[in-house]
């Protein structure tokens, strides 16, 4: 996992996200899935470019299946956004830097 | 997850090799994206007895494998070609989706891919219906 992103588990994810002020963007991923391979340098720099305005998380459902379930995971990598806690949009499977950051943009400027 | 047994890695292996071949699909360019894939396959395949798809998550695994959907192969190739996981894929590294309907997630994030080998694999593709009905039913 890169720097720029936070692990989180079932037990921070209420002080990590939804406790959180402003924009955060949850990876739901997993060590041996493909896809979640492939996007994974792209979290990672878009953590580091976005910084403060969007705090990127990652949750591993193999461990943490409280929060996969109640967000009503299937297919991953699952990339849910949120503001103030509250989910607003979500996508699913892998898209390129540019693709993630329209749709980041986009969301983020209501 | 703990590593596999080499016993149920040489099983996944081998299944990949043959149903690259059998269904016209190539493995990923990327050796790396195929290896976790087959780790995740052959872990489940000690863990559960059959080689549950990992690029998903399942509520509850013992119940999932009770179907057969989501077995490697999974419906969605044996039926649509398709493989969300990239395992079974063009040998650019897409995965088939053509013959997926409109509003499958994998034409949303792949666009159209055609498929190089028309003449080979989707041997459940007379169950398309089922499979659709399944699809919008259970979402798992």
């Amino acid at each position: 996992m890169g720097d720029a992103t936070v692990a989180v588990s079932d037990s921070t994810w209420t002080d990590e996200v939804e406790n959180h002020k402003g924009f955060a963007l949850a990876d739901f991923w997993a060590e041996w899935c493909g896809p979640c391979r492939m996007i994974a340098p792209t979290l990672d720099e878009l953590a580091r470019e976005y910084g403060a305005a969007l705090k990127v998380v990652k949750v591993d459902v193999q461990e943490n299946t409280e929060i996969a379930g109640k967000f009503g995971i299937s297919s991953i990598p699952c990339l849910i956004l949120f503001k103030d806690g509250q989910e607003i949009d979500r996508v699913v499977g892998v898209k390129n830097k540019s693709q993630f950051k329209a749709w980041i943009d986009g969301k983020m400027a209501g | 997850m703990g590593k596999p047994s080499e016993k149920s890695l040489e099983r996944v292996e081998r299944m990949v090799t043959n149903f690259c071949e059998k269904s016209g699909t190539f493995r990923h360019p990327d050796p790396k994206i195929t290896e976790g894939v087959v780790l995740g396959l052959a872990a489940n395949l000690d863990e559960l007895g059959r080689p549950l798809c990992p690029c998903r998550f399942y509520p509850d695994k013992k119940e999932e494998v009770k179907h057969r959907t989501w077995i490697c192969p999974c419906d969605d190739m044996n039926v649509y070609k398709y493989c969300h996981c990239l395992l079974f894929c063009t040998p650019e590294g897409l995965p088939v989706t053509e013959h997926l309907p409109a509003d499958h997630e994998g034409r949303g994030t792949w666009g159209e891919v055609k498929d190089p080998t028309p003449e080979k694999g989707r041997a459940l593709k007379h169950k398309a219906e089922e499979r659709e009905a399944e699809r919008i039913a259970r979402k798992s």
